[in-house]
């Protein structure tokens, strides 16, 4: 059988490979000894063992064939939750048979894009299937998760991996693949990932392809070039040298071609405004503008517009700049 | 005439709700409206249905009358020309709630839209009384609202139910020419549909048109017999008035451009932003242009989202106004400077190339016969935009070009499919959504699948990615 893509290859799958997060991983082994879990939480940033979590503790409570007894659903892939509603529905209002645990599992990543309304719908549907069912309500950010479904969950929260923890599952990859991975590769690697495992792993996976030999930190920044932040960084580069129609087209090579959501390219600008290497005043000023952006995308403005419009602002400050 | 003889679009014109594609809810609304009049004459005794041209909003009605077995009276907007004409009409008929055969009836003011300015105030006035007196449902009808929407329908807006109409989708769309096709007993390739829906914005009935021209006579039809086929021109000649709007002093004089470009205003405003950056070439007043017509975008938002319709004149003025008067220091000689550069880096001896302005746009004469070079000049040339005139023996770079964020939709259709259905796969089997997909994982993967064969072999297989999507994977 091919392997794939290594993020999933090397994806811890049951709770005993689980090697971070412990007091977490000893938590769910306790609800898989019990054989009953209450609704969960999980919070944290991308790449932190979240998703990876319950597909192990699924595992482990209903054993090889346990992808009959979840439903993973993605709010943010789901045209709207009467559409979420009905999935639930079909999945819950069956109860497990021939299992002695007498509960499915629904999974919904991304639960925290939800908006508050739907939200709210959601509560009574967990309220309605409880019986049959526990949710496992998957996100980044808690604060964007009604109170009455806060109440309603065991609250797992997931911190970032450390720097060692981080390195140390890296170099694990590079081992079992048999890659010459050199300590300044490693350092661009963690640097450019922080502690998102599954960015690291497809990073680590990408600079393998593109080189045969010794993968170091020119590998890794060469990837990182070829995908979106080095474009982001292109089109910031352009804007300040008031390149206006270049940089558009880079913009809409983004938003067209590759399919960015406006929220990710605005994410991308802000990390990237924050690594510029310009006077820290102007980082505020384009900090303040890429606010305003932010909030008007909120509110239904056009995105390659509003985009452009901080693009053609960039030369200003570009201008001032250079005196 | 048999039904082999008609038109298309009446052929498949609904004749029951049940046959009306998309708009599902403004029809539920409509026939909900019409119902109420059962139970004896509601407070609102008329509605106003608007939006872009051949979504359905005349077939709706239609359908409507002929479910509920009613009489339907259309009237046009040649009708409206005189008070007397329109009361001889439906003065009547409005007070007499069942014809002579005892069928309830109701009546339609179609195209409204063709209402012009002063000399039908009296007509749009005439309208307001009728719909004050009716008896019977009176439904109201006019294409998207343009800039007089307001002060022109004031008095017939004020005492209607508004419902709007949206294009149709591009699924439900391709669906309905498939249906359409099958019933015809012709063979059409399906790209030949996707392709015809994706360029017609959501207006079914120019679809059926355009499938009608390259499907009659012909037993099969591929994508190439589409390729002859005109395009569907509502503009009429925009960079003129475009011209105009550039170069105005004042911020009426710029926004005349909303009525004399003859083009719908969210169309007017994607020119704006295509020329923008040519026209304003000082950072400065190009930052200043940008911001109007980013505030521009906003006024129109929430014009939208609240239906205030009277807060689209904010945008005009932002749009129109606001970035014509940006310019201060600019001096119009981008576009101009542009092309020089680009004849200078082609290396030619001083005068080979003459570079002039002209009404159009920016002309580039060879003076010497260019012989194996033309292609050359004529590729480098391309890039900012010119055209070999043949007869001109010249390239033209118009001073306008039109918005290029269409053609690259367009243009992109089928790999922004490929991009979605991988992105769908790679969602499924990494456990994450396809926006993350999209945004962070696919990049990567390219990567990968680019630097390595047997990687890709490897990543194509595990995806089960079709030949189609492993090609657009490795393009």
């Amino acid at each position: 059988m091919s392997s794939g893509m290594w993020a999933e290859k090397y994806r811890p799958k049951i709770l005993d490979e689980m090697w971070n997060q412990t007091e977490i991983v000893s938590r769910l082994k306790s609800f898989v000894k019990d054989r009953n879990l209450p609704h969960l939480l999980f919070v944290g940033p991308a790449g932190t063992g979240k998703t990876t979590g319950i597909l192990a503790l699924a595992r482990d409570l209903y054993g090889p064939a346990y992808q009959n007894y979840i439903l993973e659903l993605n709010a943010s892939d789901e045209r709207g939750i009467n559409v979420i509603r009905e999935k639930v529905k079909n999945f819950a209002r069956t109860a497990a048979i021939t299992s002695e645990v007498p509960f499915k599992i629904l999974i919904m990543d991304e639960a925290d894009s939800l908006t508050s309304a739907a939200q709210h719908a959601l509560r009574r549907t967990m309220e309605i299937y409880t019986r049959t069912c526990r949710f496992v309500l998957i996100g980044n950010y808690s604060e964007n998760i009604i109170e009455p479904i806060q109440s309603r969950c065991s609250v797992f929260r997931f911190s970032p991996l450390g720097e060692a923890d981080a390195k140390g599952w890296i170099s694990h990859i590079a081992e079992c693949e048999e890659l010459n991975l050199l300590p300044e590769g490693l350092d661009a690697i963690y640097e450019a990932s922080v502690g998102d495992l599954r960015k690291a792993t497809n990073l680590l996976q990408a600079a393998a392809a593109t080189q045969g030999g010794q993968i170091d930190d020119v590998t890794i920044y060469s990837v990182l070039g070829r995908v979106s932040p080095g474009k982001v960084r292109e089109l910031i580069n352009l804007g300040l040298k008031g390149e206006f129609m270049e940089a558009r087209e880079v913009l809409r090579g983004l938003l067209i071609d590759e399919g960015l959501a406006a929220d990710d390219i605005i994410r991308l600008i802000y990390s990237e405004v924050l690594r510029l290497n310009i006077p820290e005043r102007y980082k505020v000023r384009l900090s303040d503008t890429i606010g305003e952006i932010d909030y008007r995308l909120t509110q239904g403005a056009r995105a390659e517009i509003q985009l452009s419009t901080f693009v053609a602002k960039l030369a200003i400050v570009g201008e001032e700049i250079n005196g | 005439m048999t039904a082999e003889d008609q038109p298309w679009t009446h052929r498949f014109r609904p004749s029951c709700q049940a046959e009306v594609v998309g708009n599902e809810r403004a029809l539920s609304q409509l026939v909900t409206w019409i119902r109420s009049w059962e139970k004896g004459i509601p407070k609102v005794r008329a509605v106003f249905l608007h939006g872009p041209p051949g979504v359905g909003k005349t077939s709706c009605v239609v359908a409507i009358a002929n479910d509920l077995d009613m009489d339907l009276l259309e009237v046009n907007a040649s009708d409206f020309r005189t008070k007397k004409r329109l009361e001889e009409l439906v003065g009547r008929a409005s007070l007499q709630t069942v014809t002579i055969t005892g069928k309830r009836r109701m009546i339609l003011f179609d195209e409204l839209e063709g209402v012009s300015g002063q000399q039908d105030r009296g007509g749009i006035a005439s309208i307001r009384d009728i719909i004050k007196e009716t008896m019977i449902p009176i439904v109201l009808i006019a294409t998207s609202p343009g800039e007089q929407w307001e002060d022109k329908f004031r008095p017939l807006v004020d005492i209607s139910i508004l419902i709007e109409f949206s294009p149709i989708p591009f699924g439900a769309m391709v669906r309905r020419l498939k249906e359409c096709a099958r019933e015809l007993g012709i063979n059409v390739d399906e790209e030949v549909l996707e392709h015809l829906a994706d360029r017609s914005q959501g207006d079914l009935r120019s679809t059926l048109n355009d499938l009608e021209a390259v499907s009659r006579g012909r037993e099969r039809v591929t994508l190439q017999d589409v390729e002859g086929l005109g395009r569907r021109d509502r503009n009429d000649y925009t960079p003129d008035a475009l011209n105009k709007m550039f170069a105005a002093k004042s911020l009426m004089e710029a926004r005349g451009v909303i009525s004399s470009a003859h083009i719908n205003y969210d169309t007017l405003f994607d020119w704006i932003y295509e020329n923008l950056p040519v026209v304003l070439d000082n950072p400065r007043d190009l930052a200043r242009g940008m911001d109007a017509l980013s505030r521009a975008d906003i006024h129109q938002t929430r014009a939208q989202k609240t239906q205030a319709y009277r807060l689209l004149k904010y945008m005009f003025n932002d749009m129109t106004g606001g970035v014509a008067l940006s310019n201060l220091y600019s001096t119009g000689a981008g576009l101009l400077s542009q092309v020089r550069e680009k004849t200078a880096a082609l290396g030619f001896p001083p005068g080979a190339l003459t570079v002039t302005e002209s009404r159009g746009g920016i002309e580039v004469r060879p003076v010497r016969y260019l012989g194996g070079d033309w292609r050359r000049v004529n590729d480098g040339l391309r890039e900012v935009g010119a055209q070999w005139v043949r007869g001109g023996n010249a390239w033209l770079i118009p001073y306008f070009r039109p918005p290029q964020l269409v053609w690259r939709y367009r243009r992109t259709f089928h790999s922004r499919r490929r991009r979605n259905e991988v992105a769908a796969k790679l969602a499924e089997r990494c456990h994450i959504s396809s926006r993350e997909a999209v945004a962070d994982v696919i990049p990567l993967v390219k990567v990968m699948v680019d630097g390595d064969a047997s990687m890709a072999e490897e990543i194509t297989g595990w995806l089960d990615l079709d030949e189609k999507q492993s090609k657009w994977l490795k393009g």
